[in-house]
């Protein structure tokens, strides 16, 4: 993460804003992502994530803040097919076949990869002589990845690519997305699936309220928002007398189980056996992302 | 724009059978249809009512084909289409002149299948003279409805634009004199219809069939030219005010 090359970052946002009337929908956001790195861009509706990605792409200008894409603007990296993109709720056009609209994309790039091959990278090839408008919404969020790798991008910026997959599609959509990045694209996603970021992202940007709550990898996101998860049996006792135990941020009952959330649950656990000893069944996880995304979330919005 | 892009612009709209039918196959039908009921074989002035008559339909025929090919902006916006363009090197500059490139390539086919119907079937005899003021005059006077066509594509949604072109082409159609020959219209009416921009897109043709209720070659051009600063004016405003947006 030191070592700094001559290679540009291949995003580079700093003190970015923008304002929607009243309404901050990017609350200065500083963000640097390297060559190569697959970046997870997470956070509830509203939170500034397909603002934030418009900007990127150039489709929505800045109030303040600059945005480098591959050390150029982002208009001068989209003339040179150096991004590709899947904006959310793009459709297809009906009157054309999968291939021909990828053929027509292509044709506007200037070292486009043959269209059969974008095609074949987003499992997309057999539906080539299909009309758009007899795709699922599956399929055609395949076709629209073989668009946006047409160009064969440096940068890959998906907004929300699986929102209208069933688990099966979603999961051979991130298969394809990830062969395709073996070759060290990078790519930003937005996702409110959790299990996408923590499955298929190096780092996960968390935004809310139009910042960036947390930055870093799985693990680290997870730590930064308390750890771990502690479950027991724990006979004769109550919330409140957990909740005072060390470290404990959060404590709730499962039935006769005991769900505390714990910043240090090695703590917490010593002090719980010393004055609960007939503690059983114990259990220490690390905490979901989905802890971690609720309690950054909530943090932030306390703090504003 | 480049070739590709042109071709699949251009097999987009053949494939739209209201376009295949509006700008297409009904002023070849209402051709057939008008030169059949209208005129008899015996009628001294025959050559120059078919002549009328196909003008009339060529005008038509183009003004169609470019109400349509703007009605392609509004879908194309409404899909997100426009968004994803954005992200390829095609400027909005280059997306706008490519539409009104094609506004004016999708009226040739009329411009073809009408004269040529005209000649083989009803016999009109032209000189070439005649035929290049018909044909060049008609489909340059088209320029002026390709850009009307794109400023409503900006303006409307998919859902008001049907109505509002189907508006416009009766406004046109009957009043501007294209679906009945203005030979026919009450002396009011022929006062109004000048009014009208698709008056003015049948007077090159029709000038070079009769003088009769005609108007002279340079006057045209000068209206028909008009119409197009103004409306292209329109449409670089309201293309900027979008782009600003973003």
């Amino acid at each position: 993460m030191s070592n700094t090359t001559s290679t540009p970052p291949a995003v580079a946002l700093s003190g970015l804003r923008k304002h929607y009337g009243a309404v901050a929908a990017v609350d200065g956001v500083d963000l640097v992502i390297r060559p190569g790195e697959v970046v997870a861009l997470l956070g509830p509706n509203g939170a500034g994530k397909s603002t934030t990605i418009d900007m990127i792409l150039g489709l929505t200008a800045p109030d303040a803040g600059q945005v480098r894409v591959l050390g150029r603007s982002p208009a001068a990296a989209v003339r040179e097919g150096a991004i590709g993109a899947m904006l959310q709720n793009g459709t297809l056009l009906d009157d054309l076949t999968v291939g021909e609209t990828v053929r027509l994309v292509a044709s506007l790039h200037r070292h486009p990869m043959p269209v059969e091959r974008a095609l074949r990278r987003a499992g997309a090839e057999d539906l080539a002589h299909r009309r758009a408008n007899r795709l699922s919404g599956g399929q055609s969020q395949r076709v629209r990845f073989a668009i946006a790798l047409v160009s064969d991008p440096e940068l890959l910026v998906l907004d929300e690519p699986t929102a209208a997959m069933d688990p099966a599609t979603r999961r051979d959509f991130w298969k394809a997305m990830y062969e395709d990045t073996a070759g060290g694209r990078t790519v930003l996603f937005a996702t409110h699936y959790l299990e996408e970021a923590e499955e298929y992202a190096d780092r996960v940007v968390l935004m809310n309220g139009g910042r960036i709550a947390a930055d870093g990898s799985v693990a680290e996101v997870r730590a930064a928002a308390g750890g771990r998860t502690i479950r027991a049996v724990i006979p004769g006792t109550d919330e409140a007398a957990l909740r005072v135990l060390p470290a404990v941020t959060s404590c709730a009952f499962r039935g006769a189980r005991a769900e505390i959330a714990s910043a240090d649950s090695d703590a917490t656990l010593r002090a719980l056996i010393e004055r609960f000893p007939a503690a059983r069944d114990i259990e220490v996880a690390a905490a979901g992302l989905e802890s971690a995304f609720l309690s950054l979330t909530a943090e932030t919005e306390s703090a504003r | 724009m480049n070739l590709t892009y042109a071709r699949i612009e251009l097999k987009r709209a053949f494939r739209n059978p209201r376009f295949m039918i509006f700008a297409f196959v009904f002023p070849v039908f209402l051709f057939l249809l008008q030169t059949n009921v209208f005129i008899t074989d015996g009628d001294p002035g025959k050559a120059t009512a078919t002549g009328v008559i196909m003008v009339n339909m060529l005008a038509f025929g183009v003004f169609f084909a470019a109400m349509s090919n703007g009605g392609r902006l509004a879908t194309e916006r409404a899909a997100g289409w426009q968004r994803q363009l954005r992200l390829t090197p095609l400027t909005g500059r280059g997306y706008m002149f490519g539409k009104g490139l094609t506004g004016l390539l999708l009226g040739v086919p009329v411009l073809v299948a009408v004269p040529v119907l005209a000649v083989l079937a009803n016999g009109v005899e032209l000189d070439a003279a005649q035929w290049t003021r018909i044909l060049v005059g008609t489909w340059l006077g088209a320029i002026p409805f390709v850009l009307l066509g794109m400023l409503i594509g900006q303006l409307a949604r998919p859902d008001t634009l049907q109505p509002l072109n189907m508006g416009l082409s009766l406004v046109m159609g009957f009043l501007g004199g294209m679906w009945i020959p203005v030979d026919t219209m009450p002396t009011w009416m022929q006062q109004v219809a000048p009014i009208l921009p698709s008056y003015w897109l049948m007077q090159p043709g029709r000038g070079a069939i009769t003088g009769d209720l005609s108007r002279s070659l340079g006057l045209t051009a000068a209206v028909l030219a008009a119409w197009a600063i103004v409306l292209g004016g329109l449409v670089i405003w309201r293309y900027r005010k979008d782009a600003a947006r973003a």
